[in-house]
């Protein structure tokens, strides 16, 4: 590895771009990720923006169970990331369905049959801190050795 | 003459101002927005379907789930539907500890709310500084209910843990710091010239119009209609001698002050409820029956209304909930977003009126 590419390596695991998605949760989850935001946590110093523009994320953040409304809708968004990327999966809904995978339920848990996920947080809801340090311990991966990894 | 071309502008379901996935579809004559329709769609679970069949020990904790920021009412209309049905006493005690808790959380429902208006106006100071009060709120519920979000605290006859005297004395403290800071928000909200500028005068609903959308909660209230407050008709809150706020104005400014307003109600009535609570038990028992009975109760964001069926041994035959958000979401649509000034406001006047997508699918 050359010096200029641990370099990159450093300063891009400092600034990474969040965005979030909502796929059909109880809301828990989405609030836990807001806190996240507060000067108590503030996601923000460790060089993490969280905005909802898929166009200009690099880490997605699924929060909640798949119900049929993002059929063809969630893997649009995920193309529409630029690469490289990684999607998160908040809470128990988007890994197991959590209390809505019972019979007669309209959702199809789990997210990753729809989308990769690189990483899952359990908890209904976790804690922010929780979230925080999952995003924390996924962003020198996004992008390390991005030029090699694509020659 | 230029000629000015209608255009249907749709903002959503993914938006940067949006917390839920709602699509709003706009059109516009130029900037004016001449109508405005919301699709929604993106969260349907199906829970009254999946609650059907169910003994009520499961409900209780799906009942919860219905929403996640204001899940303490859920929880709370449901459990006192049953009671009531099955004419099941609370102690006194617990009693006023189902208030202290509901009002915290309809505190930190309301904080919430007004944070995502300052965000969404890009007023990013107050929005943080009130982001970060919120978290004392959650931190005293987490201290009481043992739990962030979802804490199941109310069950059948009572509630599942006691107020510690620490507990009392660190809410007490708590709850000073958090008028503090929340009296000097609301006056840097009143006097901003620049979010008084953003929010004076858009999204007007007249009381006329409240009525027509049968519009409820702190949206009705902004609107002159303090009869809207369902929290009036409980027994507990008739005991603290409760009198609900309320505003004229009707546009966004009056809806983000008349939240402010509340919590400071809110506080008072914690107060309230400490002075006054009785030593005793916390849990009388009893096992809910069967019976059919209507229930409401005032969620932070309106009336929420529980109809049960039970059979005897508390399975649930039937239900069906009827949430807030969305005659709010209703009244925002068809009334306030009609002839806004321009495409920039529509985000900030859908917000200001708090909908909840979760609760209004299911």
């Amino acid at each position: 590895m050359t010096l200029l590419q641990s370099f990159k390596n450093l300063v891009r695991s400092k600034s990474i771009h969040v965005a979030y998605v909502d796929v059909g949760s109880c809301n828990g989850c989405d609030i836990e990720v807001l806190a996240c935001l507060a000067p108590r946590y503030d996601i923000e110093q460790y060089g993490i923006y969280v905005h909802n523009n898929p166009r200009e994320a690099d880490i997605l953040l699924v929060i909640g169970a798949f119900t049929p409304g993002w059929e063809e809708k969630l893997l649009g968004l995920w193309e529409k990331i630029p690469d490289p990327k990684v999607a998160i999966a908040i809470g128990n809904c988007p890994i197991s369905g959590c209390v809505f995978d019972r019979p007669h339920s309209l959702i199809d848990p789990p997210v990753s049959k729809h989308i990769p996920i690189a990483a899952q947080i359990p908890g209904c809801p976790p804690r922010p801190t929780e979230i925080l340090k999952a995003v924390l311990s996924l962003a020198p991966t996004v992008f390390e050795d991005f030029e090699r990894r694509t020659q | 003459m230029k000629k000015t071309v209608d255009v249907s502008i749709p903002l959503g379901p993914v938006h940067p101002c949006f917390k839920e996935p709602a699509r709003v579809k706009c059109e516009t004559k130029g900037e004016l927005v001449l109508n405005a329709e919301v699709e929604l769609g993106y969260m349907k679970k199906g829970i009254e379907r999946i609650m059907r069949g169910r003994p009520w020990q499961e409900v209780m904790f799906l009942a919860e789930r219905v929403c996640g920021i204001c899940s303490v009412i859920h929880n709370m209309v449901f459990i006192e539907a049953l009671e009531k049905m099955s004419s099941i006493g609370v102690p006194d005690r617990a009693a006023y500890m189902r208030v202290i808790v509901n009002e915290l959380d309809r505190m930190q429902s309301h904080i919430l709310a007004n944070f995502s208006y300052c965000y969404t106006i890009e007023h990013e100071t107050l929005a943080m500084y009130l982001l970060d009060i919120r978290e004392r709120v959650m931190d005293e519920l987490e201290r009481i209910t043992g739990a962030r979000v979802t804490c199941a605290y109310i069950v059948p006859g009572g509630v599942r843990f006691d107020l510690r005297n620490e507990d009392a004395a660190h809410l007490r403290a708590g709850l000073d710091i958090i008028e503090r800071e929340i009296t000097r928000y609301m006056k840097m909200f009143e006097g901003g010239p620049l979010i008084a500028l953003r929010s004076r005068g858009v999204g007007n609903l007249s009381r006329e119009s409240a009525l027509e959308a049968h519009a409820v909660g702190p949206t009705a209230r902004a609107s002159g209609m303090p009869e809207s407050d369902l929290r009036t008709r409980h027994p507990t809150y008739k005991k603290l001698e409760f009198v609900p706020v309320s505003r004229t104005e009707g546009d966004n400014f009056a809806r983000i002050m008349i939240r402010f307003q509340e919590v400071l109600q809110s506080i008072n009535l914690i107060r309230k409820c400490l002075d006054t609570l009785p030593d005793g038990p916390i849990r009388g028992g009893g096992i809910p029956g069967g019976g059919e009975i209507a229930y409401s109760g005032e969620a932070p964001r309106g009336e929420l209304s529980y109809y049960l069926k039970t059979d005897d041994a508390g399975r649930i035959l039937d239900i069906s909930i009827q949430t807030p958000s969305i005659m709010n979401i209703e009244a925002c649509c068809h009334y306030m977003l009609k002839g806004v000034a321009s495409i920039a406001d529509v985000p900030s006047t859908f917000v200001s009126a708090d909908p909840c997508i979760a609760c209004t699918e299911r």
